[in-house]
């Protein structure tokens, strides 16, 4: 038996391996790829649709031993990934940009700028082409939260973004003296928002991150409306505050049909680094009982750690080292993220023709 | 997920936009009707223009009202560039589902409408 194996039986065989996240098996997901078998060997690819995935590992596990019990002595399984492009209506502003994500919530200060760049970080690190795009024209942050000091250049009449750990950046904080401000009605920040996008060299990205001001006004709206975005990722702190102001954001999203990957509770838990005592100081697991309540993905925690702000003022941004708790809570949020895209892409049907 | 156009036609049959919704559901709306429900803030304030008078030099005619082509708006929304110039509208997915003149929906409308 073992030197007759046949293609179909091998499929069948990983058929019933399930993804996790799109409930349906590999096989009829197109993930399979590079089916090769000689007398005593089998090997194949297992193509993902994000390098971030969190079950990769598990995946490649169950389909060796799914296969190894046909009788085949030697398994070989790799793992790639092939991040697939969001399947709403398509921008000819960003033809090569798979995936845009608005990182928004309700209230300022809740950490959105520093859960953006982490979010790109931990994507990167995972082996996938990030943006990271700075819309808060009136607060810039980017620039500090990830380093360098490289601005854009203009190469055949458009921006050449800079990169600081491997991600191209752009922001209004490039192209301002340190103590001006922008003082702009909406018009102007509805045409700076169309110029980073439109004539800012992006390349081949699979996601572009995008950290929102705070709130539901110009920019939330431009951008909205100026490009089909993948989805947007909701920050919010415990507290009972924070999050009836990030649900005006949820709404915003819903009623401009952007879906809603998720929430991140940030500032979530303390944890004394004399004592080891746990203080939840806007109280904890908020934002993922709203979640629930409104039947939204919860990505995850991040604890309030005063080395989260003291490497963010540098420009190191903590997901750079996942072996802390820190690190480690924003790549898991990550993973997460990464998973939703997925699964949003999969729901969303193909795009609209116009004829 | 509510459902949004899969396929718009704007040259449809009997001077009608037709657009073919992600449920199967096929909506035509003839063009008046679709100018005349323009959720612009102007036409919305003072209604759309009325139907062009009859051409008092017939020789020059009356072009007759048309899209002449029309934009998605992020992933909610249609924008219609109509051609007597009027292109301010945004017709969110929703609110053009809500207008479809079909059988079924002007019933379902009408239901609704009488338990309030």
């Amino acid at each position: 038996m073992s030197n007759k194996i046949n293609p179909q039986d091998v499929l069948r065989a990983l058929s019933v391996i399930q993804d996790p996240d799109l409930h349906r098996d590999i096989v009829s997901l197109g993930f399979i790829k590079d089916l090769a078998i000689d007398d005593h060997r089998v090997s194949f690819t297992i193509q993902l649709t994000t390098p971030a995935c969190p079950v990769k590992d598990q995946l490649a596990a169950q389909a060796k031993q799914a296969v190894q019990a046909l009788g085949v002595p030697e398994v070989n399984v790799q793992v790639t990934s092939q991040v697939a492009p969001g399947r709403g209506p398509r921008t000819p502003l960003i033809p090569l940009v798979k995936n845009t994500v608005a990182v928004a919530s309700g209230k300022g200060g809740v950490g959105k700028s520093t859960v953006a760049a982490n979010l790109a970080i931990a994507l990167n690190l995972a082996g996938a082409k990030v943006g990271l795009m700075d819309t808060d024209v009136y607060g810039p942050s980017v620039p500090v939260l990830m380093g360098g000091s490289e601005p854009p250049r203009v190469v055949e009449g458009k921006l050449e973004p800079p990169v600081e750990y491997g991600i191209k950046l752009i922001s209004m904080a490039y192209f301002l003296p340190k103590d001006e401000a922008v003082i702009w009605r909406g018009p102007m920040l509805h045409k700076t928002i169309q110029q980073f996008l439109g004539d800012v060299r992006w390349g081949e990205l699979d996601y572009l991150i995008m950290d929102l001001p705070p709130g539901t006004g110009d920019i939330q709206l431009s951008l909205s409306q100026t490009i089909p975005l993948t989805g947007a990722v909701i920050v919010s702190t415990p507290q009972d505050l924070a999050l009836t102001v990030a649900a005006k954001a949820i709404a915003m999203f819903k009623k401009l049909n952007v879906p809603i990957l998720g929430i991140v509770e940030n500032m979530s838990t303390y944890v004394c680094p004399q004592c080891g005592y746990r203080e939840e100081i806007f109280g904890h697991g908020g934002a993922r009982e709203a979640a629930n309540k409104l039947g939204i993905p919860f990505l995850g925690e991040i604890p309030l750690d005063p080395s989260i702000r003291i490497q963010s003022d540098r420009g190191k941004p903590v997901a750079l080292d996942g072996s802390t708790p820190y690190g480690k809570a924003f790549q898991d949020v990550a993973a997460a993220l990464a998973a939703q895209i997925s699964i949003v892409n999969y729901q969303t049907p193909q795009g609209i023709t116009i004829e | 997920m509510q459902p949004i156009p899969a396929r718009i036609k704007l040259a449809g049959e009997n001077s009608a936009v037709v657009v073919t919704w992600s449920d199967g559901h096929v909506s035509a709306y003839a063009y008046r009707y679709l100018r005349g429900k323009c959720p612009c803030a102007t036409c919305s304030e003072s209604g759309p223009p009325a139907e062009a008078a009859p051409s008092p030099f017939p020789i020059f005619g009356v072009k007759p009202l048309a899209p002449e082509r029309a934009e998605l708006v992020g992933r909610y929304a249609l924008q219609i560039y109509w051609n007597d110039g009027h292109s301010s509208g945004i017709y969110a997915f929703d609110y053009l589902r809500d207008l479809c003149p079909c059988a079924e929906c002007s019933a379902k409308r009408e239901r609704a409408a009488n338990t309030h």
